[in-house]
């Protein structure tokens, strides 16, 4: 019973109709094996017929076209279709979390100021790279989280780069007030959570700024990160005037609040993952920079290839063609069984013989016996 | 004799060859059948919900059970992607303070319905960034969002402004109503129910109390009838001199503002119940974007062809089937 059941559901798993209900005509495909397009005719005695095989094969034959072809009509009118199929296919890419900053100082250009003319915002120009980026790495799963006063979770881990596109088309929108990149850090490991997928697994933080993070938060994401090994890359896109995270300040500046970006710099190479920072500070080195990302994240990854439903009513239809085209010509070839009385000229000639013009039995004899 | 051969030729073929033959033509058809382009509806919607703090409250119903009206509105943003047509797009965006936010422009619901999907199930109120919630605004902010993405809107909100509207008046509208197209979705039920509260690290700490919340709006010039307040001194206590007390702290789906805010912004307005009808509403309130869909066809002459074999060997099976009975000449 059990073994039924496993054959259905690997039947209903590969295959599919669009109409079920159009399957409850598939016991017209019975008519065929008691009834036969032949013109039936009785004959005296069952003798006259010679046991003959190949006769016996051919009404066998006919008979299976007539089942085969109200079956594969059925099917087709049904709907029958081979589902969509996804195959595990070895390639290139990484499991990635875009993490976004969205606060509005992303809306200046590099030179921090509102875009004129021929600039920039770097949320524009971020927007364009990432685009580019994300059209480079067909295999990736990608999930996208942004940030700015609290963080949003936009997408989660996703094939589907149509949406991913359309999650990145969104972030050179007007952003809001503050950069709280803990959380969203936070946010962006929680991604990886139940991802038990072994393939490389990254966080690309795109910031303009840092902030102080909350202790608390600090030791929330040590933990994670100590949970989940994740590939950090900060991609910093440093305006002009700001400080850099390599810049060292005179002894006694040097505290978080002062430089919030350096601190955040030092504090996610203390996590122990592997860690890259970019500092960008023209679209041409973020360009770069992602390059440089685009080269380091190619672990092979297992991704699923879908494979598109496949429609199989045409090919049901022209099954069915060709068993109507057997049972048409045999039809043309039957020939009538003529009584030796109205053919006295030919005497000899068995009734019941196959005619040699073809392999139409003329009537079946079993039915006339 | 010479009849007789003349029928075994061809000529007189019986009504079962015919059956077969007219199968055969309808096959062929079916085959060759071109597909007919229909054009069929869809839809481009931008979704926004309200994610404030008074969508936290639990007087919706999912599943017979009490929820919160933001669970009841991602229930119904959940049923509205799912009965789209493939090739509707839908994007979507969440609102607080007095700004809707876009976390993703409109993409293929179809294809991407996991993604979109998972998406709404993340929505929270942990996502807000502020704890005012200045509806009308939102919903002009997000028309004008609407706009630029060529989509319409579909706004679920509980209609609940805090701090509340001066003097009751709704801010005036820039844009021109029935611009963009799109509906207003009240959530949440119409008695008075209490917010829940939450303290720092997001646990449920009670409920706001009525001094908790502003129980007026104080921004702006003082209202008319300000002068006849208790302790009111037109400079040091411009709006009385007692603190404004009110219901501001209950919540409940402010039906007649959401309505009125409806034909300011030329938009729908439909009250989401426990039953369906949201899918229904936006496709009455949302421009259709026709598409050219191909349709098959064949299924019309395979049927006839159907009809045919199952004719042909019908008959021949119900026609008497006992060989003493059958014609001999």
């Amino acid at each position: 019973m059990t073994a039924v059941f496993a054959v259905w559901e690997g039947l209903s798993r590969g295959w599919g109709v669009d109409h079920p209900l159009l399957l409850w005509l598939l016991p017209l495909a019975l008519l065929p094996l008691v009834a036969t397009a032949f013109r039936r005719r009785g004959i005296p005695s069952a003798t006259l017929v010679p046991d003959d095989p190949l006769s016996r094969a051919m009404a066998a034959g006919l008979r299976a076209a007539g089942t085969f072809a109200i079956l594969a009509l059925v099917l087709g009118i049904a709907g029958l279709h081979r589902r969509e199929q996804s195959v595990q296919r070895e390639g290139n890419g990484a499991h990635l979390v875009l993490l976004l900053d969205r606060s509005s100082s992303m809306d200046n250009s590099f030179a921090d100021r509102a875009p004129t003319g021929d600039q920039e915002s770097k949320s524009a120009a971020a927007k364009r790279l990432l685009a580019e980026f994300v059209a480079r790495r067909p295999h990736d799963r990608i999930a996208v989280a942004a940030f700015s006063t609290s963080p949003m979770p936009v997408l989660p881990l996703t094939d589907h780069h149509e949406v991913v596109q359309a999650a990145i088309d969104a972030i050179d929108r007007p952003g809001l007030a503050f950069t709280d990149v803990g959380r969203g850090l936070a946010l962006a490991f929680s991604y990886f959570a139940d991802d038990t997928a072994e393939a490389s697994r990254a966080v690309l933080l795109v910031s303009d700024g840092a902030a102080l993070i909350d202790r608390r938060v600090q030791d929330a994401l040590r933990d994670a990160a100590a949970r989940t090994p994740v590939h950090l890359y900060w991609l910093f896109l440093r305006s002009r005037g700001a400080r850099g995270i390599y810049d060292v300040p005179a002894s006694g500046d040097d505290t978080a609040q002062a430089n919030p970006e350096r601190h955040l710099h030092l504090f996610l190479q203390s996590l122990g993952v592997p860690y890259r920072a970019f500092e960008a500070t023209s679209p041409q080195a973020v360009a770069e920079a992602i390059t440089e990302i685009d080269r380091q994240e190619t672990q092979p990854i297992r991704y699923i290839e879908r494979i598109p439903r496949r429609d199989l009513a045409h090919p049901a239809f022209l099954i069915a063609g060709l068993a109507v085209v057997l049972l048409l010509a045999a039809k043309l070839a039957e020939r009538r069984l003529r009584p030796a009385a109205a053919s006295s000229a030919t005497p000899a000639a068995n009734p019941a013989k196959p005619s040699p013009a073809g392999p139409a039995p003329a009537t079946d004899p079993r039915r006339a016996a | 004799m010479r009849s007789a051969s003349h029928e075994s030729r061809g000529l007189g073929r019986d009504w079962r060859f015919w059956l077969l033959l007219v199968a055969l033509v309808a096959i062929l058809a079916a085959l060759f059948a071109p597909r007919i382009v229909r054009i069929g509806n869809v839809r481009d919607l931008l979704l926004v919900v309200d994610v404030t703090g008074s969508m936290n409250v639990r007087d919706a119903t999912l599943a017979g059970a009490p929820a919160t009206r933001l669970a009841a509105a991602k229930r119904g943003a959940r049923d509205v992607l799912a009965g789209l047509p493939c090739g509707s797009r839908m994007g979507l965006g969440i609102f607080t303070e007095r700004r809707s936010f876009l976390l993703f422009a409109p993409a293929e619901v179809c294809e991407n319905f996991a993604a979109i999907a998972g998406s709404l199930d993340g929505l929270d109120w942990r996502m807000a960034w502020e704890g005012d919630s200045y509806v009308a605004r939102g919903v002009h902010g997000a028309l004008a969002m609407a706009g630029g993405l060529d989509a319409d809107l579909v706004f679920m909100t509980d209609g609940h402004e805090a701090p509340p509207l001066a003097n009751g008046e709704l801010p005036a509208f820039d844009g021109r109503p029935g611009e963009v197209a799109g509906l207003l979705v009240g959530v949440g039920g119409s008695d008075p129910s209490p917010i829940p509260k939450f303290d720092q690290d997001g646990r449920e700490v009670g409920f706001y109390t009525e001094q908790d919340v502003p129980q007026e709006n104080r921004i702006g010039p003082p209202p008319a009838d300000a002068a006849s307040r208790a302790g009111w001194n037109p400079r040091n206590a411009p709006w009385g001199g007692e603190p404004a007390t009110g219901t501001e702290h209950l919540s409940s789906m402010r039906e007649a503002h959401l309505r009125a805010l409806a034909s300011q912004t030329g938009l729908g307005f439909l009250a989401l119940g426990s039953g369906g009808g949201l899918l229904a509403a936006v496709e009455a309130d949302t421009r259709a974007r026709p598409v050219e869909m191909r349709v098959d066809i064949a299924a019309i002459p395979a049927a006839l062809a159907l009809f045919c074999l199952a004719l042909l060997f019908g008959l021949g099976a119900t026609t008497s089937r006992r060989p003493e009975r059958l014609p001999t000449r």
